[in-house]
């Protein structure tokens, strides 16, 4: 047996890389000086012929960790034996009628092992296998089941013997550094520079893996890529730093916050004015500080491309004062700004703008209005009164000093504070060196002023890996077997990017500083859940894990989608396929006859459809569908309700639009904002399945799809995702062939095609729980028939349980089923809090939030805390430790 | 402007007829501007014209005439309906333009329809389902990519970065990535593939795409700088110098990064690493090159609502570019391999995926053959401009050009990667023999991919994916 040792310092330097010892044959159980009371244990109790894992320790004054010696073989020959003792009885019993002896249903065998190595080396099997028997899949629901302590002893197998997942010690993984997104860039930028930036125009879209667009191993950096951050930087840093340390105030009293004065009865907007009214608007302004003020008027003529002769007085005034007055005429668009100083003393202010016309309405030939922008209130303009500009405190703190050294003792001091936020932990004086060497080449080149060079040297800060990826230290070694934790920066930056994709705000900053945040963890994440800044971990999770973020710029074809629902009708048939063929006929070659004919079909149709409300997926309604969604899961995250209303509930998140088109107008649903509303006792709606927004995602453009919508279920709610279809199968429900003589039902197409073996066992899981959900058309509506026959939404899982509709399917996913659901959504949200796809090894980990989601009734905090506090989440994987 | 002294003088005629209609003024219009293109001489730095012309050996990326030669992959997503795109008749130059290829017929004599080239890596293999992903992730790799829904991502180097890698310093951009997927979906992609397959076709290495630029308005500012025409030089020179700074600290950055990462960590920080130093090489390059080119035109807005306005808006900046010879090499992916699109501009509400997969139903399969025929109706508006903008060796840009034109699926309806759908348009500066029907039976597409590199004068390529040798008969 080869043995190759590697003797690494604690910081991880290998210290004799190449090192390699041949060790003896047969090796003995070896317990090591230095190993770790836990692995003496493993090796105690499990009497390994030979080392399962060989440790060198070196103690020169500090403890230094070995390399890590693993003799496979005997670590298998181990796993092998207790599969033959324990776990292989069970598998004969209730697997291998059609796993084992040349059967290999699904290509899985469980007895066709080339060695013990290979039997302990098939992790994705095994993990294949616990999934399977966990979720209830296998065996079948009509085969005899193992008791659920065979079970157990089945899952402990593969975990403890299969997996070596040391409960004690769970392996947190490997991440790899992760690249801020579009979505955390934007929001980095908008905290750190108080500027907001349009990524979706700047950058390109990030690449996703996992259905997640946050995973550090995808979010890769190209030439590209990595100009345009250049780029950015630039414009960022010209358009938020500012460049002087006083200004005068400046405030914008836009003309919709004025109220109209008189001219009532006037429909529209106040701030449009005509010309041939009398118009007169004003609003209040509270001046806090006496002095010089100047004021303009800002407004912008609006005449159409003719001329038109209305001539009117645009006045403003101050109180009774008038400030501005000047007359105005016919102009096609152009704007005018028209100013004058007034002096005031604190107190309240009234202003008004009039508008006195000069000419008749009788002369009137076109529209003439005047656009009130606003007016633009500059001041105090005394010097003394000046304020700072904006932004200026994320940057500044004092006037800039005069002599050189005083300015590059102040440069280190501005641009190490931000250089530190920006890294999101401390940087080495040499860094900051770096950045005052070159703020002060910036502010030396004529004409430039002290903030130049500090804005100067702001612009690499925002284009270095160290701000662009979220870097990480670990603390101190703490033991051999130990995998270090994240130091708390570190920990501040992962808790701020999971739950409000953004960087660390001041508090979490400084109890990283202090070495106080892991002991105030609890209650740093209840009030990060509070602070509004978690709605955008609700906007980008389930923005993601439910897709309901493509409900904004999904095609949905409503008229053909609204059709398939209608009462069939031949005659309707008949005429509309008429109709399409006189279309077809170029005008000019129309005779009289045909063009009659077209205009009595076009009356019909009227007649027909004229009174149906029109429906129409537009931005409005869109964005309503997909709030409702993120409404939804934002109430169960801030009330710590339990996970399970994701998925059924007795009430929704509607406003009347929503409302409308679900057809719950007996609410009293009123107005644009969605809220919480109670849902009628017998309605199908509650929970994330019956979303809008969700229901049209896993649509065609023209029409539902059962086999998207099962999948999606089994992929997002119960976790169980079937095999990908076997290459060069075209989906199921495509062909809609007549039979005898009419359209056959989706459940039939469906029906025909799970008669094939080969698709019968993944459409057997995915199609009946599509099929639930038919009484939903592709816009999300309520529908009891398409094509003019009734719609059966009944069914049965795979795993046994009959339902008559969603309603029953909803009551078994939170009740039977819930486990899985736990699993499903834990997996989601471990796997969008650490940005790595989840492995075997992250089975123990998983595991033990469910069992904790399980114990609590689903609280939701107990999902989030689990994850926040998990191994993966707190610590970073040894790499010196890694098995050889 | 007229291609007057083309070698395929016959079909120039041919095209001279519908110049009033598509001409150059109306090129200019669609990227929203009225104005008159200036002379060529002044967008194109005076060396373009050079020496070789006179003889001496041939130079990489130049026809033999001196002028710039281009080379362009442009993908369409789904392959397409197989019986209306191959040409009817015989082969050779006796072969009849079908249903689907019919737009391309003014410029006929300048294709190559390509029959008989395979991409055997991206048939299922041991992988199963994932056609789409591995259609367009061994398009111009010709590798098998890996099944990996995020966790390792690895393809090949594409054959457009690795002529890039050798002849890209002869202009201001080794290269140029363009897409039409300005916005993406969520979830999961093709059957547990990471999306990067189906929405990157180049690929610098092994793990490491190149995205696409979806914004026209962005991608014309890093060619040529933002701003007003007459400001942009300046302002395409003061972007170099800054970024040369920026480069200098960040790259110290970088490396004190390094000692202290563990491997992963280290590739990513490399990845990184080698885009500085790309960066900086394209810089330096760059200044040898003279004064950037500031062509007459107003920048483009952003993404344009319509689809088919977004292609010709592309279509037209990738022209503007070769035209100014700020890159020879581009890719352009028009939409994702797989994609959904509807086409409400030709009628179809439908997704275009999803028709595809038709079961062999007449109306669905005569809707996927219009959505081929859009496709290739932006295409021949293409190359229809490329044979009317004049070179500086007085031939058109279309006959020193080698522009690639297909898709990693043949037949979508049963996701097939043999006898692909591909067309070779151009002349290549006299380096091709087009005009032609050429059924190749049964060949890797890479060897076709390598026998361009050749023509590019990229040296020292001996195999891309599942390459046999080169593609003879070209």
């Amino acid at each position: 047996m080869a043995l190759r040792l590697t003797v690494r310092r604690y910081d991880g330097v290998d210290l004799f890389p190449e090192l390699a010892l041949r060790g003896p044959a047969s090796a003995g159980p070896w317990i090591q000086a230095g190993m770790s009371p836990l692995e003496k244990n493993m090796v105690d109790r499990r009497a390994f012929p030979s080392a399962r894992m060989i440790r060198l320790m070196w103690l020169a004054g500090l403890l230094l960790s070995g390399g890590e010696l693993v003799a496979a073989a005997g670590r298998s020959a181990q796993v092998a034996a207790r599969f033959r003792q324990e776990i292989q009885p069970v598998l004969v019993e209730f697997c291998y009628d059609c796993h084992a002896e040349g059967m290999d249903k699904g290509k899985v065998t469980l007895d066709a092992f080339a060695s013990d190595e290979d039997l302990a080396g098939r992790q994705d099997l095994w993990l294949a296998v616990l999934k399977n028997v966990r979720a209830g899949l296998m065996p079948p629901a009509n085969k005899p089941r193992p008791a659920p302590a065979q079970i157990a002893a089945l899952g402990r197998w593969i975990k403890q013997d299969v997996f070596a997942l040391d409960s004690a010690e769970p392996d947190p993984g490997r991440v790899t550094v992760r690249r801020l997104n579009r979505v955390e860039y934007r929001n980095t930028i908008r905290d750190l520079l108080g500027h907001e930036f349009k990524v979706e125009d700047e950058l390109p879209p990030d690449d996703t893996g996992h259905g997640f667009d946050n995973l550090g191993e995808v979010l890769t950096m190209s030439p590209l890529l990595l100009e345009k951050y250049m780029q950015a930087a630039e414009t960022i840093v010209a358009q938020a730093v500012p460049r002087v340390p006083w200004v005068v105030q400046e405030q914008f009293l836009a003309g919709t916050t004025f109220q109209l004065e008189n001219g009532e009865g006037k429909e529209g907007r106040a701030d449009r004015v005509s010309f041939y009214d009398e118009t007169r608007l004003g609003r209040h302004l509270d001046v806090g500080r006496g002095g010089s003020y100047r004021l303009s008027l800002e407004v912008q003529v609006i005449g159409e491309f003719d001329f038109d002769p209305g001539r009117c007085r645009v006045v403003l005034r101050s109180g009774d004062r008038v400030v501005v007055e000047q007359e105005l005429g016919w102009q096609n668009g152009k704007r005018f700004s028209f100013g004058a100083e007034e002096v005031w003393t604190p107190g309240r202010r009234s202003l008004a703008v009039e508008v006195q016309p000069l000419v008749s309405v009788r002369q009137k030939k076109n529209s003439l209005t005047l656009l009130v922008t606003g007016v633009k209130v500059t001041g105090p303009l005394e010097r003394e009164q000046w304020v700072r500009p904006k932004n200026f405190e994320l940057f500044f703190t004092e006037d800039p000093p005069e002599t050189p050294p005083a300015r590059r003792a102040h440069a280190r001091e501005l641009l190490g504070r931000f250089v530190g936020k920006a890294y999101r932990r401390p940087v080495d004086p040499a860094t900051v060196d770096r950045l005052v060497a070159l703020a002060e080449a910036g502010w030396s080149q004529p004409g430039a002023r002290f903030e130049d060079g500090i804005a100067r040297a702001i612009v690499p800060v925002l284009a270095s890996p160290r701000f662009l990826f979220r870097i990480e230290d670990v603390l101190p070694f703490t033991g051999p077997g130990r995998h270090p934790a994240v130091d708390e920066y570190a920990l501040a930056a992962r808790l701020s990017y999971f739950l409000w994709s953004t960087m660390p705000d001041a508090e979490l900053t400084t109890l990283a500083r202090r070495g106080e945040l892991r002991r105030n963890l609890d209650r740093q994440v209840d009030r990060m859940v509070r602070d509004a800044r978690s709605r955008e971990f609700v906007a980008n999770f389930v923005g993601q894990w439910l897709q309901v973020r493509d409900v904004e710029g999904i095609d949905i074809n409503a008229q053909v989608v609204l059709s398939r629902d209608a009462a069939q009708d031949g005659e309707l048939q008949r005429n509309r396929q008429r109709f399409r063929q006189l279309r077809d006929i170029p005008d000019e070659k129309l005779t009289p006859e045909q063009k009659q004919e077209i205009e009595e079909l076009r009356t019909q149709f009227r007649r027909r459809f004229g009174d149906r409300p029109r429906v129409e997926l537009d931005r409005e309604l869109r964005e309503a569908l997909r709030l409702e969604s993120e409404l939804l899961f934002n109430h169960v995250l801030q009330e710590d309700r339990s996970v399970l209303e994701l998925v059924d509930s007795r009430y929704t998140f509607l406003n009347e639009r929503l409302a409308r088109h679900y057809g719950l107008t007996n609410l009293n649903v009123s107005g644009r904002d969605l809220r919480r509303v109670d849902l009628p006792p017998d309605s199908p709606r509650g929970g994330v399945l019956t979303h809008g927004a969700v229901l049209i995602v896993t649509s065609n453009p023209t029409r539902t799809s059962p086999v998207k919508r099962g999948l999606f279920i089994l992929e997002n709610i119960l976790g169980t995702p079937p095999p990908p279809p076997p290459a060069n199968v075209p989906p199921l429900e495509e062909s809609e062939k007549e039979t005898s003589g009419r359209v056959p039902t989706l459940r039939e197409v469906l029906a025909a095609h799970r008669e094939s073996a080969l698709c019968r066992s993944c459409h057997n899981r995915m199609d009946p729980l599509g099929l639930a959900l038919e009484n939903f058309n592709a816009l999300g509506m309520w529908r009891e028939q398409e094509r003019g026959q009734a719609i059966d939404a009944s069914g049965r899982l795979i795993t046994g349980e009959p339902f008559r509709d969603i309603r029953d399917v909803k009551r078994v996913l939170v009740t039977e089923r819930r486990l899985d659901f736990y699993r499903c959504l834990t997996e989601k949200l471990l796997l969008y809090a650490l940005g790595r796809g989840l492995t075997y090894a992250d089975v123990e980990t998983v595991d033990r939030i469910v069992g904790n989601l399980e114990r609590s009734g689903g609280r939701m905090s107990v999902l989030l805390k689990g994850v926040i506090e998990s191994a993966p989440f707190q610590k970073r994987r040894d790499e010196s430790q890694r098995p050889l | 402007m007229s291609a007057s002294n083309s070698w395929l003088g016959e079909v120039r005629e041919r095209a001279a007829e519908r110049q009033a209609a598509l001409s150059r003024r109306r090129f200019l219009r669609g990227m929203g501007v009225s104005l008159a293109l200036p002379a060529l001489a002044s967008l194109v730095p005076g060396r373009a014209l050079a020496a070789s012309a006179t003889g001496g050996p041939a130079r990489a990326a130049t026809t033999a005439s001196g002028a710039p030669l281009r080379l362009a992959f442009v993908y369409f997503p789904n392959g397409a309906i197989q019986p209306a795109w191959w040409p009817q008749g015989g082969a050779g130059r006796d072969f009849v333009l079908s249903a689907t290829l019919e737009p391309l017929a003014v410029v006929r004599d300048y294709l190559q329809i390509l029959g008989g080239l395979d991409h055997v890596n991206a048939t299922p293999g041991p992988d199963g389902a994932g056609d789409h992903a591995r259609a367009s992730g061994t398009f111009l790799t010709g590798v098998r990519v890996k099944k990996t829904a995020g966790s390792d991502i690895r393809a090949g180097i594409s054959i457009d970065q690795m002529v890039a890698g050798q002849v890209g310093h002869l202009t201001r951009f080794p290269s140029l990535e363009l897409t039409c997927d300005a916005v993406r979906k969520s979830g999961n992609c093709d059957s547990g593939y990471s999306c990067a397959y189906q929405y990157n076709l180049s690929w610098r290495s092994d793990n490491t795409p190149v995205a696409p630029e979806p914004n026209p308005r962005l991608l014309f500012e890093r060619l040529f700088g933002a701003g007003a025409p007459g400001e942009r030089r300046e302002g395409y020179r003061r972007r170099q110098e800054q970024q040369r700074s920026i480069l200098d600290f960040v790259r110290d950055d970088a490396r004190s990064l390094q000692a202290k990462m563990t491997h992963r960590d280290k590739e990513k920080l490399d990845e990184y690493l080698t885009s500085v130093r790309d960066i900086e090489r394209r810089i330096q390059g760059a200044e040898h090159l003279g004064p950037s080119p500031d062509p007459s035109v107003a920048t483009p807005a952003g993404v344009p609502a319509g689809f088919e306005e977004y292609l010709r808006v592309m279509f037209d900046l990738l022209i503007l570019a070769f035209e100014t010879d700020s890159t020879r090499i581009a890719t352009f992916l028009m939409a994702n391999e797989g994609s959904n699109r509807a086409f409400p501009e030709i009628g179809i509400a439908e997704g275009h995926h999803y028709l595809t997969h038709h079961q062999n139903q007449a109306d669905m399969i005569e809707k996927v053959a219009r959505i081929d025929r859009f496709y290739l109706r932006q295409f021949a508006r293409f190359l229809e401009k490329l044979g009317q903008t004049k070179d500086v060796d007085g031939r058109s840009l279309l006959d020193n050009s080698m522009i690639v034109y297909g898709s990693g699926n043949a037949d979508g309806n049963r996701h097939t990667h043999t006898n692909l759908p591909v067309i070779l348009a151009g002349g290549g500066g006299g380096a091709l023999t087009p005009g032609r029907f050429v059924r190749h039976g049964g060949v890797p597409m890479s060897n076709l991919l390598l026998s361009l590199a050749d023509r590019m004068g990229a040296t020292g390529a001996t195999r891309l994916g599942d390459s046999t040798g080169r593609l003879s008969g070209v």
